[in-house]
């Protein structure tokens, strides 16, 4: 199969790859650069575990072929914060208990980056329907949800 | 450390950080060398013999490693073709629709794929058994089966086992009732719902033995399952468990383990076999499809005087591996109230269905769907309040259970009460707004025995002066950061100096499954032993080291003090070194072990779990919303209430999704038609309200520290609950779950009428 030679901005930093035409997002991020903090729960855009930033946006990354990448800024969950510090939407799962077997939490908070950033002080049903596209079997949602309500109480600056 | 400072606490889960940057390992993130991809051809037919497979052109395709069909399976004594673990490949019946008939291993997915559409496979189709009440008709076709040695094939039928269960005299229970309602009750197939897919990697290394990843809740338990299948002696199998996104019981000991192994030596090479979604909702093991018929007979003043019902299981091509699923249905039946008089038929049913497994709670789910919808009916015939109605029929402590044993203690009583009292339920009525919804509230009642498994703990203190633990059992929501508190608070150190070593099977002592709400009960028993023997050793030799009696020293944080000198203290860390140093070593290596045996009775620690349910319904669709949950539990002591609570809460989200939306709907040929998760219709953040979590501790838990299982109880009574809260709206009982728009419409409309 002809590869073609990609310049991806992922997590701030210029990556070159070779990738087949059909190879999705989630292929090369996984595959080809060994970012494996999005994950393939479904690969048809249903339950949102290989969530990924693009240009600020939630968007499946199963769902977007690399080339259609190139030339936009991606972050996955690796790129969130540096060394052992904690993004503070990260901060605020680990400590309401927001997570349980953490397959679907990175692009659950990669998520609620994208609706901070667009909304820093969202109402409990405006949470609710920007995670609705990110499935999770364990929690019920609930401390996710009150997760990101304590982001936003303390200024929901992501 | 004075007592219970870790018990009781609400702590992060010690890998939450890890998880949340996404550094979670799970089954098809291990990374080997010259990994190669496996891929399943699965049967199109329901029923069929395989007359000829033709690999051929597969095998010799650029980048196919190996190829293997039924014929590359070797025969093994106690080969059993009615059990589950021997369906990982079709020999020659295929038995369900995506029952795998061949496996490639190849460099890419794509070679896979291309390989696969290669083979030729030459089917006769065979009449295929998809209705279980047809299946046992004495006309009906038979499941195929490839029978061993002496076996003949007149031998075979459909009936994958049956019982009765009886007590009392059922005519006299019936005479006696002032009210009899009869009714029958239909649960589809539920699938676990786990955001991982199944994922198994093996690799011959040396010596004629194999290194297996894969992602189970029983590491023990899948290293039998190859032996078992496949005849490698087991200490020729390391498994090493990895991360798990999810089991609920839908990975017990993994399923298609056999074909990895298999492919990876053909191909020389580690291989990686992933279930796509597709093929876990149509090849895995969920939940089998479950009719209840029900017959309850009560007095005027509500108490139950007799039960009778016939339960039939659809097991799909296997026997599932606790079975007869329909037996643990019977016991559930009856074993949270006093019923004077009962009888009981169980009957599970083969047929060319997937083989089914466990789902959170095995059977509960469906028996209290069927026993709390007729308790709720009952009350409003005897227009009872539903809470008290099941009050007055509770079974108390020193009862005779179902399974013949005394019930011990339990906290029943105070979960009824605490949400008899809960404002959820005392209001009057629940609020009603003149927007044009159908407002209502349902309770139902769980209840889960908690039995006990055998498991073993190795524990030393290391270097820095922590204290590690090796144990074979995975973590799967949280069990590791609750097994530090326990460690902790016996051991007098903080729990962030407890770490654990989750070990493969070549390592570890034994574990037992992480399931059945049995991991804190059983491991948790270990770990307490573990800690005591370790403490006493550490005490021991501190004393010599601050040359005073045992009876003087306690423990104190990360070191030992003299208790009336508290600035005499010795460090863990210096003990280590003292223990480790090559030729001044003064003690022996600390090291201890505990270890309990399972075998306890199945209501050890029966624990009550009851949920109130609040929804509107739009007359207009029949579309349900769920306004308000609030669970009530009977825990015992939580060891870590926030994680205690995070099971409830989830539990509560699965359980409601039983109620509304889920199910694996298959159409005449047996292919499943909603093989996606768009589909197959989980609750997503938007579907659900905030879910209140009641913990009622009581004494009886004789888990460590009074604990008690916590994963299963709460996963039972909330669909029932949702499903009364609906009768309640709509004035109409459904008794087929799901409660889709459709079926709430036409029941309403039948209602209006």
């Amino acid at each position: 199969m002809n590869r073609i030679e990609l310049k991806l901005d992922v997590n701030g930093r210029e990556r070159q790859v070779a990738a087949a035409p059909h190879q999705t997002l989630l292929e090369v991020l996984r595959d080809e650069l060994g970012l494996i903090g999005a994950k393939k729960g479904c690969g048809t855009g249903d339950c949102g575990a290989c969530t990924v930033l693009v240009d600020d946006q939630a968007m499946c990354s199963c769902l977007l072929l690399a080339v259609e990448a190139e030339g936009r800024q991606i972050t996955t969950i690796e790129g969130l914060a540096s060394g052992d510090d904690l993004h503070p939407v990260q901060r605020a799962f680990v400590e309401c208990g927001a997570l349980q077997c953490g397959f679907c939490t990175p692009g659950m908070v990669l998520s609620t980056v994208a609706l901070l950033r667009r909304s820093p002080n969202p109402s409990q049903a405006e949470i609710r329907d920007a995670l609705a596209g990110n499935l999770c079997r364990c929690t019920g949602y609930d401390k996710i949800v009150k997760a990101v309500l304590q982001v936003a109480k303390e200024g929901g600056h992501v | 450390m004075s007592r219970k400072q870790m018990i009781g606490v609400a702590r992060p889960m010690s890998d939450a950080a890890p998880k949340s940057r996404g550094e979670a390992r799970f089954a098809a993130d291990i990374q080997l060398p010259n990994l190669a991809v496996a891929k399943l051809l699965p049967s199109p037919h329901a029923h069929a013999e395989i007359l000829s497979i033709d690999v051929s052109a597969a095998e010799t395709m650029r980048g196919v490693f190996a190829v293997i069909t039924g014929n590359d399976i070797p025969a093994v004594e106690g080969y059993d073709p009615y059990d589950h673990a021997h369906g990982f490949l079709a020999r020659r019946f295929a038995v369900f629709v995506g029952q795998p008939v061949a496996a490639i291993a190849a460099k890419d997915a794509e070679t896979a794929e291309q390989a696969l559409a290669a083979i030729r496979v030459e089917y006769r189709v065979l009449d295929a058994i998809l209705d279980s009440t047809l299946a046992m008709a004495p006309e009906s076709p038979v499941v195929s089966r490839d029978l061993a040695g002496e076996a003949r094939e007149e031998t075979i039928t459909n009936n994958a086992g049956d019982a009765e269960m009886a007590n009392g005299d059922l005519e006299e229970g019936f005479a006696s009732a002032d009210v009899v309602l009869e009714e029958t009750y239909e649960i589809p197939v539920l699938h676990q719902g786990y955001l991982e897919p199944h994922a198994v990697t093996a690799w011959w290394q040396r010596d004629n033995a194999v290194d297996v990843w894969e992602c189970v809740q029983s590491p023990f338990g899948a290293r039998d399952h190859i032996v078992q299948t496949l005849g490698i002696p087991g200490h020729k199998i390391t498994l090493h468990t990895t991360d798990i996104g999810g089991a609920f019981g839908g990975k017990d000991q993994g399923l298609f383990s056999p074909i990895a192994v298999l492919l990876a030596r053909k191909a020389e090479r580690p291989v990686r076999l992933a279930l796509t979604r597709a093929e876990e909702l149509t090849m895995a093991n969920p939940a089998p499809g479950t009719r209840i018929q029900l017959k309850v007979g009560a007095a005027a003043d509500g108490t139950i005087t007799a039960v009778e019902g016939k339960v039939c299981v659809d097991v799909g091509a296997f026997r599932t591996y606790w079975g007869p699923a329909s037996f643990s249905v019977c016991h559930m039946l009856v074993d949270k109230y006093r019923v004077p008089a009962f009888r009981l038929h169980a009957q599970d049913v083969f047929t060319n269905h997937v083989g089914f497994g466990s789902y959170r709670a095995p059977m509960a789910v469906q028996a209290a769907f069927a026993i709390e919808s007729m308790i709720d009916e009952l009350a409003g015939r005897l227009d009872m309040d539903p809470i008290v109605l099941r009050e007055r029929n509770l079974i108390a402590e020193g009862d005779v259970t179902s399974g013949g044993t005394s019930m011990p203690k339990h906290g029943g009583v105070s979960v009824l009460q605490s949400l008899l009292d809960h404002d959820a339920w005392s209001a009057s009525e629940s609020p009603r707004k003149q927007d044009g919804l159908c407002y209502g509230r349902g309770f139902a009642l769980g209840l889960w025995g908690s039995g006990r498994f055998p498991a073993a703990a190795i524990a030393r203190l290391e270097k820095g002066g922590y204290v590690r633990f090796t144990i074979g059992q995975v973590d799967l929501t949280g069990s590791y950061t609750s097994l530090a508190q326990i460690a902790a608070e016996e051991l007098g150190i903080s729990a962030d100096r407890i770490v654990f070593s989750r070990a493969d099977t070549s390592r570890a002592p034994f574990a037992s499954v992480s399931g059945g709400s049995s991991t804190i009960y059983s491991m948790g028993g270990a770990v307490h032993e573990a800690s005591k023997e370790l403490r006493e050793k550490i005490i021991e030799r501190a004393a010599l080291e601050l040359g005073v009696e045992r009876s003087d020293v306690r423990m104190d944080g990360a070191g030992v003090v003299v208790a009336a000198h508290p600035e005499k203290r010795v460090e863990l860390a210096a003990l280590y070194e003292a223990e480790t140093s090559l030729f001044y070593s003064k003690y022996e290596p600390f090291v201890a072990r505990g270890a309990k045996g399972g075998g306890v009775a199945r209501m050890s620690a029966p624990c009550f779990s009851g949920t109130i349910a609040e929804v509107a319904v739009d007359p207009a669709t029949g579309k349900v919303k769920v306004l308000r949950l609030v669970t009530a539990q009977d825990v015992g002591k939580a060891i870590n209430p926030m994680l205690v609570e995070g099971q409830i809460e989830g539990a509560a989200a699965q359980s409601v999704g039983a109620a509304l939306w889920e199910s694996v709907e298959y159409d005449e040929a047996g292919t499943v038609l909603n093989a996606d998760l768009l589909d197959y219709r989980m609750p997503t953040a938007g579907d659900l309200p905030e879910i209140e979590a009641i913990l009622i501790e009581e004494d009886g838990g004789d888990g460590p520290f009074g604990a008690k299982g916590v994963g299963e109880p709460p996963m039972i009574a909330p669909a029932a609950a949702v499903a009364n809260a609906i009768r309640d709206a709509i004035g109409e009982r459904i008794n087929h779950l799901p409660l889709t728009p459709e079926r709430v419409w036409l029941a309403q409309v039948k209602e209006g009428k």
